[in-house]
């Protein structure tokens, strides 16, 4: 009778009930109006995940991300002196797009147009005939975009009020842990879905779909006595959240699942990826999460594209080159099992757009296992409520 | 025996055409186009020998592998993509596989 394995408790009602319990208004998960508002009120003043360390690996390697939310272009860039910046994508002279590339290596950006000519510190060098436009080159260099690096993650900020690292507090210590933070490589998958980015992304901060969405995929996720597979537990820090993700001690892999996870973990402990937070999901505001997994650590970052149509990007995070057959097999397999599971829900989040946009309803409901998702609309709603106030005291 | 993997692998040679394909994403659409007969064959073919044609290739660094060893590398990388419908998805495979192209794979160390 000693090893029988702890009975599941979960997360009591009343541990989370001060976020609330009441319904949620539908609107925003549709409306074109909250949309705009959450553009400026959200988007604009967050702290916005946008690459890796190991996509710079050298001075003068840069990266373009397109920000549609924003509608901004964005360069990131590792300077001579190693630093890596971010700057608008815009040629100070008249704001044409400076870099076309998706990726590479420069020794200084040059504008296609006239051809000014700009360092990777984003300092204008050079300018045909500048002397005729009676400036000055140090007030010409290119537009800066606050970044901040953590977890070797890169988060840059439009209108930052608050470092990322002081918004997080403890997280940020956690993330510096998860495998994220050892990675030089990674995989990567993306899709476009037709839903909003909360709708999309509260998919994803929830396990009370698991069994009815993943009924094979996700087998493992699930066990007799916690039969949604909900977290252990949860924490909060501002508008950032976390959950513990449960383990199930009667999980029966597959043969090729056995034997492909297990050399994934073989590499993932001898590579020293196992971590405090190997259980851990780590949701940073607004629209970026990463598990701690270590042999499968991944992050999804979901991208407004319009009030309903997003981008969701996944990357899984390794550490080291594929060295050998084991690696490079053990990374894809990985891989392809992440991304069954995620192709399950793409169109389960479609059909609950299509509802909400119908107008049907004018509340939505989320339960005590739901609370990551009544979070994340708390903290949008009260960004968007206080930009609101700003608009109508004429200081926004 | 044709010679188009490495010796003790010959069993798999039929199904090289098929499955010994390069790139993380051709694989993962060789696997959405295929039929549950080849799935099923080539998993019944190779499960058994995943260990011991990994066991042979880890001898040597990735960079050094021979054409043939290449080969075999490949099918073993389209395997994970086979066992994953096999094992888990059985008859679900084909709804399966017409939600899975909506998620584009655009980058992998093994190159996408």
């Amino acid at each position: 009778m000693n090893n029988l394995a702890p009975t599941f408790r979960p997360v009591p009602a009343e541990d989370l009930a001060w976020l609330g319990t009441g319904p949620i208004p539908a609107a925003p998960y549709y409306d074109p109006a909250w949309y705009e508002l959450e553009r400026e009120a959200v988007f604009r003043r967050s702290w916005l995940q946008l690459g890796h360390v190991s996509e710079l690996p050298e001075p003068g390697s840069f990266i373009r991300r397109e920000v549609e939310v924003l509608k901004a272009s964005v360069l990131l860039v590792r300077g001579r002196d190693g630093v890596i910046r971010a700057f608008h994508n815009v040629c100070t002279h008249r704001g044409t797009q400076l870099v076309e590339e998706e990726s590479g290596r420069a020794g200084n950006f040059s504008c296609p147009y006239h051809r000014w000519s700009f360092a990777t510190d984003g300092r204008l060098l050079s300018a045909p005939d500048f002397e005729s436009f009676g400036l000055a080159k140090e007030d010409c260099a290119l537009p800066a975009i606050a970044l901040e690096i953590i977890g070797g993650l890169i988060f840059i900020n439009f209108a930052p009020s608050i470092s990322l690292r002081e918004e997080m507090g403890r997280f940020a210590d956690w993330l510096e842990k998860f495998p994220c933070a050892q990675a030089t490589h990674f995989s990567e998958y993306v899709y476009e879905i037709n839903a909003n980015w909360k709708l999309t992304y509260d998919n994803f901060q929830e396990n009370y779909h698991l069994r009815f969405i993943h009924p094979r995929t996700g087998g493992a996720a699930a066990g007799e006595d916690n039969p949604f597979g909900y977290p252990v537990k949860y924490g909060f820090n501002g508008p950032h959240r976390t959950q513990t993700i449960w383990t199930n001690p009667n999980v029966k892999p597959t043969p090729l699942q056995a034997i492909s996870f297990g050399k994934g973990a073989q590499f993932a402990m001898a590579d020293g990826l196992a971590g405090p937070h190997s259980r851990d999901y780590l949701a940073l505001f607004p629209n970026f999460f990463v598990i701690g997994t270590p042999a499968q650590s991944f992050s999804h970052t979901i991208w407004p594209l319009g009030p309903e149509r997003s981008r969701g990007v996944i990357r899984l995070y390794w550490k080291g080159v594929d060295d050998c057959a084991s690696r490079r097999y053990a990374r894809e397999y990985a891989l392809a099992s992440a991304r069954d599971i995620h192709a399950e829900d793409r169109n389960v989040i479609e059909a609950g757009q299509r509802g909400l946009s119908s107008g049907a309803l004018k509340h939505i409901h989320f339960q005590t296992q739901e609370s990551l998702c009544r979070h994340l609309f708390n903290n949008v709603n009260e960004r968007v409520q206080a930009y609101k106030a700003q608009l109508a005291g004429g200081v926004a | 025996m044709s010679g188009l993997l490495p010796e003790g692998f010959e069993a798999l040679e039929p199904f090289a055409g098929r499955w010994a394909v390069a790139g993380t994403a051709t694989r993962a659409a060789g696997r959405g186009a295929s039929s549950a007969e080849e799935r099923a064959a080539f998993y019944a073919a190779a499960k058994d020998l995943l260990v011991p044609a990994l066991t042979y290739l880890d001898a040597k660094p990735l960079t050094e592998l021979s054409a043939t060893e290449n080969r075999l590398m490949d099918m073993m990388l389209s395997l994970a993509h086979v066992a994953l419908a096999v094992e888990g998805l059985g008859d679900d495979e084909p709804r399966h596989a017409a939600m899975r192209q909506h998620m584009r794979i655009t980058r992998s160390p093994a190159g996408a």
